[in-house]
């Protein structure tokens, strides 16, 4: 558990307040626990989910949250965010959570998945689904669109649009850009396999 | 109403509408060339980070340097109004525009990586940009240039079944922002029917999501079917032919996956997919293979074209003046946007 | 520097510490110069008065300084206490709020700056009152009669009330009828019975009381369309539609709504049945006739063929009616939340989605349904009733209102409680965040609850349709459980919000109103019914959401306002402009440039309105025949204190002015309040209107020894721009002088944020630090 919050503080609040993924401010410590926002949140509808119970472990000082796994089934659909009475936004609330999570080292396994995104946008410049996703697609949607992926430059002549990627200058400056900023650090740092995992 | 510019437009390239559906890209500048909007398309930008930043492998810091990188593009560029194709493009960089005017100390650092990479240009000066004036969606676009848009529809949509999708990031990230609802949203349902077509209307699980859930789709899969079966059985019920959205994402999801759900729930559902902007195009009269881009869709858009109509020259003038009345009357300060649309009759003409 | 001839006295008050804790009070006597010079612990005390009251009586004082808090705490208590001294020959030097209070002791010692800031403050007001002149508060009768604006039950009770009391009242009634929202509510709950009473029944016997009460004229179909305050009275302006029914011909037989048809939906039953264009509001409505609505009618004339008593012409117009009252009661009452603002609950997709004040009227014996409870989609008992709470109150996304609408919480239990009873079958849920039912009406709760209610403690997301009926989402939030609930019937408890009325009463008396647009008071805690306008009190929901007895009491409460006022005139300061008809001849420029509009020509003179005169001697400087003065010496008062403030100014010592006005003065004295704190060198003069601060007030200063001067002003103020225009003359002048135009400050204060006034004194402070060591 992590002692920068201490529990049964404010403490974690407050820190989700500050971070700049969070946009509501001290709004965060206006919830009535009204529960709206899991009335109307798909996540709570279909699993064990709930944001409105994540909020009060946040108010409560109970850090424990940061661990849980049901966290990670939140949509970011934003629905809570737009019509929480109190102008909350769990949503929010819960990206923060993850990304203490991941800086605590202990949402590795999460990410690792996508973390294609990260090495496409350092190598080309741009987001796209990550190759490890394509086998289950595949069998998910069918070869009409394995077909089509392999012929999308094609595609994309006949109607009259140029290349996909930016062009190399561009792409030569967002990786530089993205490796000052400390985020290829961070990719390679997740994909570590830690002692613990092996 | 806010002020929608038609001009010194930068049109936002959206990495999933690039790989999946390119013809949303070349259906909108169809529609923009038709209806009179100044863009331009640039091979420097980059894209918005929105996948990786939704599946939290984006940093917050990382996504809004890469966003004022953008910014400085569109200045060099003298075109300060982003319109954006995808949700996710939308809501990150109204995000990362007011998180640069607000937060000092973030836009020191921002341009502190700026100057140590040597890119001088790329500094972010406060309201360089705003969320509300500068940047928008293509739906925007499309709404305030409704009547434009009656007057070039050439084929008669009418006895189609159509309901719509509003991205979540669209219109519930930034509410404050968003035009023609937040918990009724129908801006998709306002630019369908200035084609003189009605929609469905609200169904149950309107305003809910897609249920792609960025990292749901591809890590929870049932979770995030669940959730998208929540809206097919919905819009069975209302036995929608043509689901209308404006995210790329959203398309993916009720396009890619729904043979999946087919099988997956036990339900025929053949609904057709179509982007804001594709359904625009071909209403217009667009080539579907050569400007639509059909052949990149999974569930089949052709069944689509043997029932499509031409408009008549009587029919088109009824839905001019329609849509005109409507337009004022939307522009008029008293409009309750929450509230239902208010519909044109087409039949019997507006009351 | 006091004349010889005339005595001073000096009374300084340690406010139990509040002041000696921090001043050095004897050393502060030491310093001062006058006849007679005291200290308390409490002068506001009875004690204080006493001594203060032998000093002036025993040592024949021609002056009296208080030192001691603010004019705003205890102005009236010392004016009172330094009798038979004419009151403003008394002054206050605030030395609590603007001084002990923001200048705190480092260690155990006294401060010494704050205390050598007041012995400058009370040198400020000896030099004050050495100039000042007895002047006598001037009282503004105020004619013996009032109009209440709005006939619902705040309406109708202070009506009662100012008639009961002998005042010639009108009371105007925009709708045909009086009676207001608690005619159609059906029953009203009654915490101490712990019962539902009838409403209609309640309402009767007041209705028929104004009706009869010789004082007061019931004008229906009316609406002030302008109003004028004037010297203590009210000019309005009421438009009265006509009824097109002779209402003292009419008989009320009903022969003519049979022939009509035309069908209107019917608002006394909030649309749920339909009427036809000629009508009776309500079976037990005054006027008691028939009244046609005119914007739905045809004029095809068979009702007028039909009527044995021939009252009805459609030739009749609107009327324009001028009334002039002593007072005015605003009393325009609410409306309730556009349930379409909450697309998710469908109110408008589903039949049986409806709100609080439909099912009052499905309720009710004289509603649609003739008291039978039943779904509107079907005609059936609905088996389950699902109710919402808060919708639209309490919600800070868009359209939604922050405040409690305080009666829903209430309004569900009763109906309810009404449904449980005549049906125990049916099922009910209320879905509530907080079930608000303060003091009694706890024990209506409890009621409720034993009677069978269920309450399940979650914000519904959204209604939905699910095979066939209706399903209500909602966390239980206590089971930590998704759920959806089934319901035949979903009722919304939706807010209270303004009147369109109540909108546009307050922008034709010019009173303010709330953040929520409901009429402000002039003080929530200690003014609940005067408005900031004098003479205009306000009643009822037009103010805030409350139920009906707090309306009638707010109704009597503001009622009694208006007789104080009739019995013993308006008291105002007599600071205003006097005009000297020896030598005005009436060209009229002053007219113009008075921004309060309080002057006129009236029977050949120029005629200033004292209720509206601010004192701030705009006209003054407009008049090039010098026939225009104000009460009361301002002028040399201003020099006086300036010379007192820099009286005695030791080398190296910073000396700042501020002037402040009452708003100006009341933001101060909050940074006191609490507890921030400003250097020691700001010295506050208040003054009527920072417009009577002239460029030679601030010359004199700077030559005299003044380091800087601060000049604020409330943007509100409808002198706001032009004071802000003038003060770049007055630096070019402190230019032309020698000195740097940069010692005058000028900025906007507003009373809620005194933290920004305090930031601006420190800023100040520290600029005339740099200033000044420029000049070194
Ligand atoms: S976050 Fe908002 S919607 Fe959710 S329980 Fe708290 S107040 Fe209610
Ligand atoms: S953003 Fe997450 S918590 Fe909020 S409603 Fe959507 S899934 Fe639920
Ligand atoms: S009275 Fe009850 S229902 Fe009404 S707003 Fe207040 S808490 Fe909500
Ligand atoms: S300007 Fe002077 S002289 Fe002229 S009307 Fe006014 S008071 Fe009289």
């Amino acid at each position: 558990m992590d002692e920068k919050f201490e529990h049964g503080s404010l403490d974690l609040a407050h820190f989700i307040m500050n971070d700049i993924k969070f946009a509501q401010g001290e709004n965060l410590l206006k919830c009535v626990q009204c529960g709206m926002c899991t009335s109307a949140c798909p996540g709570a509808q279909h699993s064990d989910y709930n944001p409105r119970d994540m909020i009060e472990y946040i108010l409560e000082g109970d850090n424990s949250i940061i661990e849980s796994e049901d966290i990670w089934n939140c949509f970011y659909c934003y629905t809570c965010h737009s019509i929480c009475p109190v102008g909350n936004s769990p949503c929010q609330a819960n990206q923060v959570l993850k990304q203490i999570a991941i800086d605590e080292g202990i949402a590795d396994e999460h990410l690792r998945p996508f973390l294609g995104f990260g090495d496409s946008f350092l190598n080309h410049g741009m987001g796209g689904i990550p190759q490890n996703f394509f086998k289950e697609m595949r069998e998910d949607i069918g070869e009409d669109w394995w077909e089509f992926k392999n012929h999308l430059d094609d595609v994309r002549t006949q109607l009259g649009l140029g290349p996909v990627y930016p062009d190399d200058d561009s792409i030569e400056e967002i990786s530089t850009i993205l490796v000052k900023c400390g985020f290829k650090d961070r990719v390679e740092k997740i994909r570590e396999i830690k002692d613990y995992e092996k | 109403m806010k002020q929608i510019p038609d001009k010194n437009i930068l049109l936002f390239k959206s990495c999933l509408v690039s790989i999946e559906y390119p013809g949303v890209e070349s259906s909108t500048t169809f529609v923009f060339d038709k209806i009179g909007v100044d863009y331009f398309v640039s091979r420097e930008q980059t894209c918005c980070t929105g996948l990786g930043h939704y599946s939290d492998v984006f940093d917050q810091f990382t996504t809004t340097v890469n966003g004022a990188r953008h910014f400085a593009l569109s200045h060099k560029l003298n075109r300060p109004n982003f319109a954006m194709m995808c949700a996710t493009c939308y809501a990150i960089n109204k995000r990362v525009a007011n998180l640069l005017n607000e937060n000092d100390e973030l836009r020191d650092s921002v341009n502190d990586v700026f100057d140590d990479c040597g890119f001088e240009w790329m500094k972010y000066e406060k309201d360089d940009i705003t969320s509300r004036e500068n940047i928008f969606h293509v739906i925007d676009i499309f709404y305030s240039k409704r009547k434009e848009i009656a007057e070039n529809i050439k084929y008669d949509f009418s006895d189609f079944k159509i309901a719509t999708h509003h991205g979540c990031h669209y219109c519930k990230a930034h509410y404050h922002d968003t035009i023609e609802g937040v918990r009724n949203p129908h801006i998709i349902d306002d630019v369908v029917n200035a084609c003189g077509v009605e929609t469905v209307g609200w169904y149950d699980f309107k305003r809910a999501t897609c249920g792609n859930g960025f990292s749901q789709r591809f890590v929870h899969k049932d979770l995030s079917m669940d959730a998208t079966n929540d809206k097919f059985k919905s819009l069975k019920d209302k036995n929608t032919e043509i689901l209308i959205h404006l995210c790329p994402n959203c398309h993916i999801q009720f396009d890619r996956y729904q043979p999946y759900m087919e099988k997956h729930y036990g339900e025929k559902l053949d609904i057709i997919n179509l982007n804001i902007a594709q359904f625009l195009a071909i209403a217009m009269g667009a080539d579907p293979y050569n400007v639509v881009g059909i052949q990149t869709h999974t569930v089949p858009v052709e069944p689509l074209f043997d029932r499509l109509k031409l408009l008549s020259d009587e029919d088109k003038k009824m839905i001019i003046e329609n849509v005109s009345r409507k337009v004022d009357l939307d522009n008029s300060a008293d409009f309750n946007m929450e509230a239902d649309t208010i519909k044109v009759d087409f039949k019997k003409g507006a009351k | 520097m006091v004349s010889d001839n005339l005595k001073v006295g000096v009374f300084i008050c340690k406010c139990g510490g509040n002041i000696s804790d921090v001043i050095d009070i004897e050393r502060v006597k030491e310093s001062i110069d006058a006849d007679v010079i005291e200290e308390y612990t409490n002068l506001c005390s009875i004690n204080g008065r006493k001594i203060i009251r032998d000093k002036v009586i025993g040592d024949e004082l021609d002056r009296v300084v208080i030192a001691a808090c603010s004019t705003q705490s205890h102005l009236k208590t010392f004016q009172a206490y330094v009798q038979p001294l004419n009151p403003y020959l008394m002054d206050m030097a605030n030395i609590r709020e603007q001084c002990s209070w923001v200048h705190s002791t480092t260690d155990d010692d006294f401060n010494q700056k704050a205390t050598d800031k007041v012995i400058t403050l009370i040198n400020a007001s000896i030099g004050k009152v050495s100039k000042s002149e007895p002047v006598d508060p001037i009282v503004v009768q105020t004619p013996n009669s009032a109009a209440v604006v709005g006939g619902g039950i705040s309406g109708m009770s202070a009506a009662l009330s100012l008639g009961k009391q002998g005042i010639k009242t009108y009371l105007i009634e925009e709708s045909p009828s009086i009676g207001g929202h608690m005619a159609k509510i059906g029953k009203v709950f009654s915490p101490v019975k712990i019962a539902e009473e009838c409403g209609l029944c309640l309402l009767n016997p007041v209705l028929n009381d104004v009706v009869w009460n010789e004082n007061i004229e019931v004008m229906t179909n009316s609406k002030v369309v302008k109003a004028n305050r004037r010297a203590g009275s009210f000019n309005l302006l009421v438009e009265t539609k006509p009824r097109y029914v002779d209402s003292e011909k009419c008989l009320s037989c009903g022969d003519c709504v049979d022939v009509c048809d035309k069908l209107i939906p019917n608002d006394w039953n909030d649309g749920l049945t339909n009427r036809k264009a000629i009508y009776k509001p309500f079976a037990q409505c005054y006027p008691d006739s028939y009244v046609i609505d005119i914007d739905n009618c045809d004029k095809c004339g068979d009702c007028k063929r039909e009527c044995k008593m021939d009252a009805i012409s459609f030739r009749r117009e609107n009327e324009m009616i001028p009334l002039e009252v002593g007072s005015v009661i605003l009393a325009t009452g609410h409306k309730l939340f556009d349930p379409d603002l909450r697309p998710e609950y469908g109110y408008s997709r589903f039949k049986d989605v409806i709100t609080q004040s439909e099912l009052g009227r499905i309720l009710g014996v004289n509603g649609p349904t003739k008291g039978k409870f039943q779904c509107l989609s079907n005609g059936e008992v609905p088996k389950n009733v699902v109710m919402i709470q808060c919708v639209g109150s309490r919600d800070d996304t868009p359209n939604g209102h922050k405040y409690c609408s305080k009666v829903c919480c209430m309004v569900a239990l009763k109906n309810a409680n009404i449904i449980k009873h005549k049906y125990p079958d049916t099922n009910i849920i209320i879905c509530y965040t907080d079930i608000r039912t303060p003091g009694m009406f706890e024990k209506y709760y409890k009621h409720a609850q034993a009677s069978g209610i269920r309450l399940v403690r979650g914000r519904p997301g959204e209604v939905g349709k699910k095979d066939g009926h209706l399903v209500v989402r909602v966390e239980d939030t206590v089971k930590r459980e998704f759920k959806e609930l089934d319901a035949d019937m979903v009722v919304l408890s939706t807010a209270i919000e303004p009147s369109e009325g109540t909108n546009e009463i307050a922008k034709i008396f010019d009173v303010s109103q709330s953040e929520d647009n409901f009429i402000k008071e002039a003080n929530p805690k200690i003014k609940p019914v005067t408005t900031d306008i004098q003479g205009a009190f306000v009643a009822g929901t037009a103010q805030d959401p409350k139920d009906i007895t707090d309306s009638i009491l707010q109704a009597t409460a503001s009622a009694s306002k208006v007789s104080e006022i009739v019995s013993n005139g308006i008291e105002i300061e007599p600071f205003i402009a006097d005009v000297d008809y020896e030598i005005c001849d009436l060209c009229g420029e002053c007219i113009e440039v008075c921004k309060y509009k309080s002057m006129s020509i009236e029977k050949d003179r120029i005629f200033i309105d004292p209720m509206s005169c601010s004192g701030c001697g705009n006209c003054i400087a407009k008049c090039d025949k010098n026939a225009i003065s104000i009460n009361g010496n301002i002028d040399e008062m201003i020099f006086s204190t300036i010379d007192g403030i820099l009286k005695d100014k030791k080398p190296g010592e910073k000396r700042i002015i501020a002037f402040l006005d009452d708003i100006g003065y009341t933001a101060a004295d909050n940074i006191g309040i609490n507890r921030l704190s400003y250097p020691e060198s700001i010295h506050i003069i208040k003054v009527i209107s920072v417009n009577r601060v002239m460029p030679k007030h601030i010359i004199h200063a700077l030559k005299t020894g003044a380091d800087g001067i601060f000049i604020g002003e409330y943007p509100g103020d409808l002198l706001y721009d032009e004071i802000e225009h003038n003060m770049k003359k007055i630096r070019r002048e402190i230019e032309m002088n020698n000195m740097n135009p940069e010692r005058l400050a000028f900025s906007k204060v507003y009373i809620p944020y005194f933290s920004g006034l305090a930031r601006k004194f420190i800023e100040f402070d520290s600029k005339i630090d740099e200033i000044n060591d420029l000049a070194k």
